[in-house]
Order: structure tokens, then sequence, then C-alpha cells
């Protein structure tokens, strides 16, 4: 899991907190203060969409699974169709990230499913969210 | 004592004459060893030197005995490499194993995520980039040092181990379930690449960020060898020209040259062809092995006690960035 907002402000506070030792000055205590201030630069692009982007991709996934239950093995389309219509109803990040690890989970099942029978359309459609998913958490260094 | 003050007590026990530690600094210099440059004073003769150290607990499990050997390697053939001086696996004064080669003067590394890192000097820069991968490439390892720590793989297996250690990682590290980088594992089996030409030292950390450049144009040394191995030459150059050391708004690898001249440059020093088709195995593969190095960045990040920013921004941004680049080159890929 790459780490949530409110752990990346816990190691904030740790780094600052946590005095170096002396041969850890100069260059070395500069490049860790810029490694800190661009992670405050990425935080706050997590802060303002962070919680959006986990509520969408769990839509997301729960559409796709939606649209493919009926058509897997009893098991599997079992879990899917129970999975597609629960909803986020809590909006803590621990809260959103573990209904996100479930449904991770099951899409690794489908797509290993899918590849095992050979549909190549939905294949395409399972990378097509990945991308989406892949874009929809993306993180954007300041340029110069 | 100090670190300064163990590190000369340790230098003045083996040279066999007392010897000062002088100007010691921490530096950055890979997540996985603390590098610290220092200058030795014996008899009033002054020697820049650097230490490499093991770390408490080390982001990915690296054998220091490896990269003190690949180092020594190539020595004197023509490829940028500091000289490898002292190897001590247990620790002796400095309680963790520790290696010590020559500091190169007057260099420093251009960050992967700059937009345009070596300016007016990116071609020049690009030319020895790639020809120093082509050496590594093309050098023969019958009789290199590195072969007393390396395990030679058959060709044909080159690809399987590699696959097989990195997905591994992912296993052991992954703390929160990562669908793409699995589904790119499961595509490398699927579809093995051919055996290589030739098996060869990979460097196994080969890109911009990993070498010390003068300024002017000039690559002065080569750097971070401690994930080095024999293997199929091609995994270096597809890990140099991941896309996530470059810029995505710049056509170049790493801001230096297109990938069809860096892959020109790589066979008139390699001697060797590039097989297309293994190539994008491995520029798959490379993506894989990105994603499970920074899984473990965040593995260690939160087990390190979320002291070290660096291990924090590889576990969260490169992270995010390399399952953009995999997502993409899977789409690519199956393209119909």
């Amino acid at each position: 899991m790459t780490p949530a907002l409110p752990d990346i402000l816990m190691g904030q506070f740790v780094a600052l907190s946590t005095p170096l030792p002396p041969e850890a000055g100069g260059d070395y205590a500069a490049g860790r203060t810029g490694m800190l201030a661009m992670l405050a630069i990425l935080g706050a692009q997590e802060a303002e969409r962070g919680i959006a982007v986990r509520l969408w991709e769990n839509a997301a996934i729960r559409d796709l699974f939606a649209g493919v239950a009926a058509d897997c093995d009893d098991a599997l389309g079992g879990r899917l169709a129970a999975a597609a219509v629960d909803t986020d109803t809590r909006y803590e990040w621990a809260a959103l990230d573990a209904a996100n690890a479930e449904l991770r989970r099951l899409l690794i099942d489908l797509h290993e499913a899918v590849e095992a029978r050979g549909d190549a359309p939905r294949d395409r459609a399972i990378l097509g969210l990945y991308a989406d998913m892949a874009r929809e958490r993306r993180l954007v260094l300041p340029t110069g | 004592m100090t670190l300064a003050e163990r590190l000369g007590a340790y230098l003045s026990r083996t040279r066999g004459r007392p010897t000062s530690v002088e100007t010691l600094a921490r530096i950055s210099g890979g997540a996985s060893r603390e590098t610290y440059r220092f200058d030795t004073v014996t008899n009033g003769a002054r020697e820049g030197l650097i230490l490499r150290r093991d770390p408490p607990g080390s982001l990915i499990e690296t054998d220091r005995r490896l990269e003190f050997l690949a180092i020594r390697s190539f020595a004197g053939k023509g490829v940028a490499a500091p000289e490898a001086l002292v190897l001590e696996e247990v620790g002796a004064e400095l309680e963790r194993p520790f290696f010590i080669m020559t500091r190169v003067e007057g260099g420093a590394a251009g960050s992967p995520f700059a937009a345009d890192p070596y300016g007016p000097h990116a071609a020049a820069i690009g030319e020895q980039f790639f020809s120093h991968l082509g050496r590594i490439a093309g050098e023969p390892v019958a009789g290199l040092p590195i072969l007393a720590a390396a395990e030679t793989p058959a060709p044909g297996d080159c690809w399987r181990r590699e696959l097989d250690y990195w997905a591994g990682v992912i296993e052991a590290d992954e703390l929160h379930p990562q669908p793409i980088v699995r589904a790119a594992i499961r595509r490398l089996g699927r579809s093995p690449p051919p055996p290589p030409a030739k098996i060869a030292v990979v460097h196994g950390d080969y890109r911009s960020g990993n070498f010390l450049h003068d300024g002017a144009g000039a690559i002065l040394a080569l750097l971070d060898w401690e994930m080095a191995h024999l293997g199929d030459p091609l995994e270096d150059l597809a890990w140099a020209m991941d896309p996530l050391w470059s810029n995505p708004a710049d056509g170049r690898v790493s801001g230096m040259v297109t990938a069809d001249e860096g892959l020109a440059i790589w066979r008139r020093a390699s001697g060797l062809e590039v097989d297309r088709a293994a190539l994008d195995w491995w520029r798959l593969f490379a993506s894989v092995k990105g994603q499970a190095i920074w899984t473990s960045s965040a593995k260690a990040w939160r087990e390190g006690g979320m002291s070290e920013p660096i291990l924090a921004f590889s576990g969260w941004y490169t992270a995010r960035r390399q399952d953009e680049i995999l997502a993409t080159r899977l789409l690519e890929i199956d393209r119909p």
C-alpha cells in the first residue's frame, strides 16, 4: 500500500522531531529537508483529492463487478454480486482503504478468472480500469 | 565514541599507522546503505574516501560483498567505477558491515525527477551513459571478481530467477493489494523472453541519478552497485530506459538521448544486438521490479518508525507513478 495521508503527516512529525547525529548535517540534512518539503506538496494534493479518489475507485470496481458477476461461476459470481451492492458509508481514510483492500483482492481474483477463460474483452476492460485507477491516484511533482 | 573516532580507530589498526578521520559527513547515496564522505590523514598524507555502511534496517536485502566485488570487476576496464578498497562483512569497529572506496571529486548526481537534469550536456551524457552500460554488458564475465560471490544462471533461467525474486518481494512486503503489478507478473510469466546471447554483469540499478557527472558533460563515476548480479544484459538496458526516470513531457530517455539513439550507442559499445521482443519483456519486468522496490520502501518506512522521508517518497509518489507506467504498458502490449 502506498502510505495514506495521515501516515505521511505522522512521518513528517517523526522526521522533524528526531535530532540527526552530528555527521548527518550539511548536504544530507539539506536533502532530507527538501524531501520533507516535497512530501508536504504532494500531501496537499492528496488532502484535496484523496478521499474523493478512494470513493471513485471503490465505486468503479463495484460497477465492474455488477457487470460481470452473472458471467462467472457460482462461487466467484456470488462474491462479486455481494460486493457490487455494497456502498461506502464511512469516509475515514482507514475505513475507505479497508474497503478498497477487499475490493482489490476480489478484483485480482476476477482478473485471474478472466485470463484463465481467455475472455479478451473483459481482460481489456479490466486493464482499462487499472489505467483509470492509476491515473486518478496520480501525484504531480512540482516543476522548476 | 563518535563514528569518526571509531572509523579512525579501525583504519589505524588495519593500516598499522595512526590515522585520523576528518570531515566525516553523511551524503545521499541510495536507500539501502548509509553513505559517508571523509578524509583520512596518515603520516601527514590526506586521502578522500567513501564509507558505505549497512543501515540498522535495510530497504532491500543486498549483499555488500557482491557490491564490493562488482565494483572491483570493472577496475581498469574503461567503466567509470570507483576503486573498492576495504570490505568488512562483520562490521569490526563500526558495528555493522561496511566497505570503503575511493572518492571521486568534482561530481554531482542529477535528480532522476528533474525536468532537464543535464541541460546542454544531455547528448554528451547520454553517449557516455549508454556507452558505459554497453561496456558492462559486453565485458566477458570469465575471471571477474564478482564470480566469487554471484551465481551464474543458465541463460534460459535469467528471466525466471529475476521474476520469481521480485514477485516474491511483492508477496512478502505488500501491505495493500496491488492488482496492476500482479497482472504484469502473470503476463510476464505467460510469455518468457528468449535467452540472452551472453550472460553479463548486470549493474542492477543503472539509471539517471546513479552516476556522478562534472556539470560539463563528463560522467565521472557509476554508483550504487548494490543490486549487481549476473544475468541478461537487457535487464539493465530496460531498467535504464524505464519511463519512471524520464520527464513524461520529454521524448528522451532520462533527458539525455532518444531511445533509438541510446540503443544504437549501447549496441556499438557492447557488440551485442538487441532483440526487440526480449527488450519489451524486460521493460515490463523493469516496472515490476521497480514496484517491488517501492513496495519494500513503504514497508521499510513503516517498520523503521517513519523516520526516513526518502522511503516515504519512494513508497508513495514513486509507487503511484510506477503503477501508471505499468497500467499503460499492459494496455499497449495487449492492444488488439
